[in-house]
């Protein structure tokens, strides 16, 4: 088998051109595909890349597919370059513009090692982020329940499948968060467990505010409240997530029931001060409270932070958090290269031997 | 033969708390699935030591179908038995092997304790100790002891989570660790369970005591520190309750009614002359 892959990512492209490829849907992609007589082929779209890959055994028809089978190791044949020309020139029917400047286009062990290496999240925007790997299970199954992948496609896929699990365990890639949203999701969890039964104040409406908000729902949060000076945009802001909207004078009693406080007001003084928690935190009989205080100039007193049961992290603590994760995740990178390299000549070994297996029993068969 | 099967325990319950530090500090899953499958077998040799072990101690006539835990061996032995029980069963439901860390210690401090201190040696009960509340009064207390050493692992792992979260720069460690109001949950859930059964196995005592000795109370050491536990536990139950406490200053609490507990199982042996059977005072 040979695979050939054109394609574009994060690296190359720009944003708009990747939403536009994006926004085709891989079963219309496939269909089309399917309609110029490509017969294997799986197609990765997500934000960050667009790739095709197909198997050089399964030439739109018409093509001859002799002597594709020794390129595993060597440089393309004749048979890949016409293959990558035809993907370049499909991709550019399907966004209407010209891409020789931001395709790369590989075949061979160069195009398994880049499967490989992306499944594994080592070409991804933040190294080693776990989304991808679902979205390369997702595009081989779409692909293989139309019925578009072959023996070589589904043995690759699901090899990469393999390998981006095994990087994953065995190295640290993929540990620790690298978005201040998430740390602070991360740090709530182990606060306080479930988030189910948490409540949520956000003090503020600004796009800091909202961001955050985003996250925490994903957490799924009991209930959601938001509270801000300017009520108007408080609502705005409530109505869009399906939240609480709360007047700016009642939130200190709030604060009795909340469990996380998210602080991102315009306010030049802090909003919460050790004067205004002290009282409240009796009443509260213990339970964590967790302060995040994402403004600036800060909302929240630092002296806030010496009281029993509270809990806060400025922005700059989680910035640093974060940074802390992506230095790690740089450090597992060369390791986690060098375990792709690894799994990438088992992968060409294995395939050689049923190669040589093939051509052996085809060259029996044309004995007989 | 049942002292080969309690040394294997007791080496068991090593590697599993050896495993359960590695666990703790490194991201393997395989430490744990391995920390809890040896834990397991260590639990298994165990209990068919102890079987053992009643089977020889009922070769003696006065001793039939009395349980082996009147020298500091079979105290010890039951001592780790419930500990890792507890710790098999509460840990293993609320799947945080990590905790194993904290508890494991104490298991294999007690069966380490009996192989290295304690005289293995299967002799004839005294009459006094010729009772059935044998069979349940030493036993109720020990499986509460049992239960309040978990409490205590559970307890240190809250301090250790809550000073990370605190702190702003939290370790990996952090990561590893249960979330804070959960530990909190299950510090409290296992004293509240357990405590119940602490007062069962004193006031039980006191029946024994009316039987054997004619008084229900008699301020022995053992006696006095039994209910000074009691005590330390119904303030630490009592801040949860109706105080609003709860966190690290309960957690204080706890810790010190594992003090005592440690004191009263141990220490009071060499002050108690009715309970000094372990260390063969009495």
């Amino acid at each position: 088998m040979n695979i050939v892959l054109a394609g574009l990512s994060h690296k190359s492209a720009s944003v708009a051109l990747r939403e536009a490829l994006a926004a085709v849907g891989v079963p219309t992609v496939l269909e089309r595909l399917a309609a110029e007589g490509w017969e294997e082929m799986v197609v990765l779209s997500t934000c960050n890349r667009f790739e095709l890959y197909t198997s050089t055994l399964a030439l739109p028809s018409g093509e001859d597919p002799a002597g594709t089978r020794n390129s595993v190791q060597g440089a393309a044949t004749y048979n890949d370059v016409e293959t990558m020309r035809q993907l370049l020139e499909f991709m550019e029917n399907l966004c209407g513009q010209s891409l020789g400047q931001v395709v790369y286009q590989k075949s061979g062990q160069e195009a398994i090692h880049h499967l490989f290496s992306v499944s594994a999240g080592l070409d991804s925007l933040v190294v080693g982020e776990a989304e991808i790997l679902g979205q390369v299970k997702q595009a081989y199954e779409i692909s293989r329940q139309m019925g578009r992948t072959g023996k070589s496609l589904n043995t690759l896929f699901q090899r990469a499948l393999y390998v981006g699990k095994l990087v994953r365990s065995h190295t640290g890639i993929s540990t620790g968060q690298t978005s201040v949203a998430s740390v602070a999701v991360q740090l709530a969890q182990k606060i306080f467990g479930s988030l189910s039964e948490s409540q949520v104040l956000i003090l503020g409406a600004g796009k800091m505010a909202e961001l955050s908000a985003k996250h925490l729902l994903s957490g799924n949060v009991k209930r959601l409240l938001v509270s801000n000076r300017t009520r108007e945009k408080g609502v705005a802001l409530a109505q869009k997530f399906d939240a609480e909207a709360v007047r700016w004078e009642a939130f200190p009693q709030l604060l009795e029931q909340v469990d996380i406080v998210i602080a991102s007001t315009g306010s030049a003084r802090p909003i919460l001060t050790s004067q205004l928690l002290g009282p409240v935190l009796s009443s509260r009989r213990g339970r964590s409270l967790f302060l995040i205080d994402i403004a600036m100039p800060r909302d929240v007193e630092e002296s806030v932070c010496r009281l029993e049961h509270v809990y806060l992290y400025t922005l700059e603590d989680l910035k640093e958090i974060v940074e802390e994760n992506v230095s790690k995740r740089r450090e597992e990178f060369a390791g986690a290269r060098v375990l792709v390299e690894e799994e990438l000549l088992k992968f060409c070994e294995r395939d050689k031997t049923r190669v040589s297996y093939v051509e052996k029993t085809q060259a029996g068969d044309a004995r007989i | 033969m049942e002292i080969g099967f309690f040394k294997t325990a007791a080496a068991l319950y090593t590697v599993s708390m050896v495993l359960s530090f590695g666990y703790l500090l490194s991201k393997k899953e395989r430490l744990s699935f391995w920390l809890w499958k040896i834990l397991s077998v260590g639990l298994f040799c165990h209990v068919v030591s102890f079987i053992l072990r009643t089977r020889t101690f009922w070769q003696i006539p006065e001793n039939r179908y009395f349980l082996p835990i009147n020298t500091f061996f079979g105290a010890l032995s039951y001592l780790a038995l419930a500990v890792a029980l507890v710790f098999w069963v509460v840990e293993g439901r609320h799947r945080l092997n990590i905790l194993g860390a904290f508890v494991l210690p104490w298991a294999c401090l007690a069966s380490g304790a009996a192989v290295v201190f304690a005289d293995p040696a299967i002799s004839g009960l005294v009459p006094a100790l010729q009772s059935y509340w044998i069979n349940i009064h030493p036993m109720v207390l020990m499986t509460a002891y049992a239960a309040f050493a978990n409490a205590f692992g559970v307890g240190l792992a809250l301090l250790i989570q809550e000073h990370q979260v605190k702190s702003r720069k939290p370790s990996l460690l952090c990561y590893r660790l249960p979330a804070i109001e959960d530990l909190d949950q299950l510090n409290y859930r296992i004293i509240a369970v357990f405590f119940p059964v602490l007062t069962i196995g004193i006031i039980m005592g006191g029946v024994w005591a009316y039987n054997a000795w004619g008084r229900f109370w008699g301020w022995d050491a053992k006696e006095t520190w039994a209910l000074i536990t009691w005590f330390v536990y119904v303030i630490y139950l009592h801040m949860r309750f109706f105080g609003g406490v709860r966190g690290r200053k309960t957690v204080y609490v706890s810790m010190l009614g594992f003090a005592s507990v440690i004191f009263t199982f141990v220490g009071v042996n060499y002050l108690s002359e009715l309970h000094g059977y372990l260390s063969s005072k009495g």
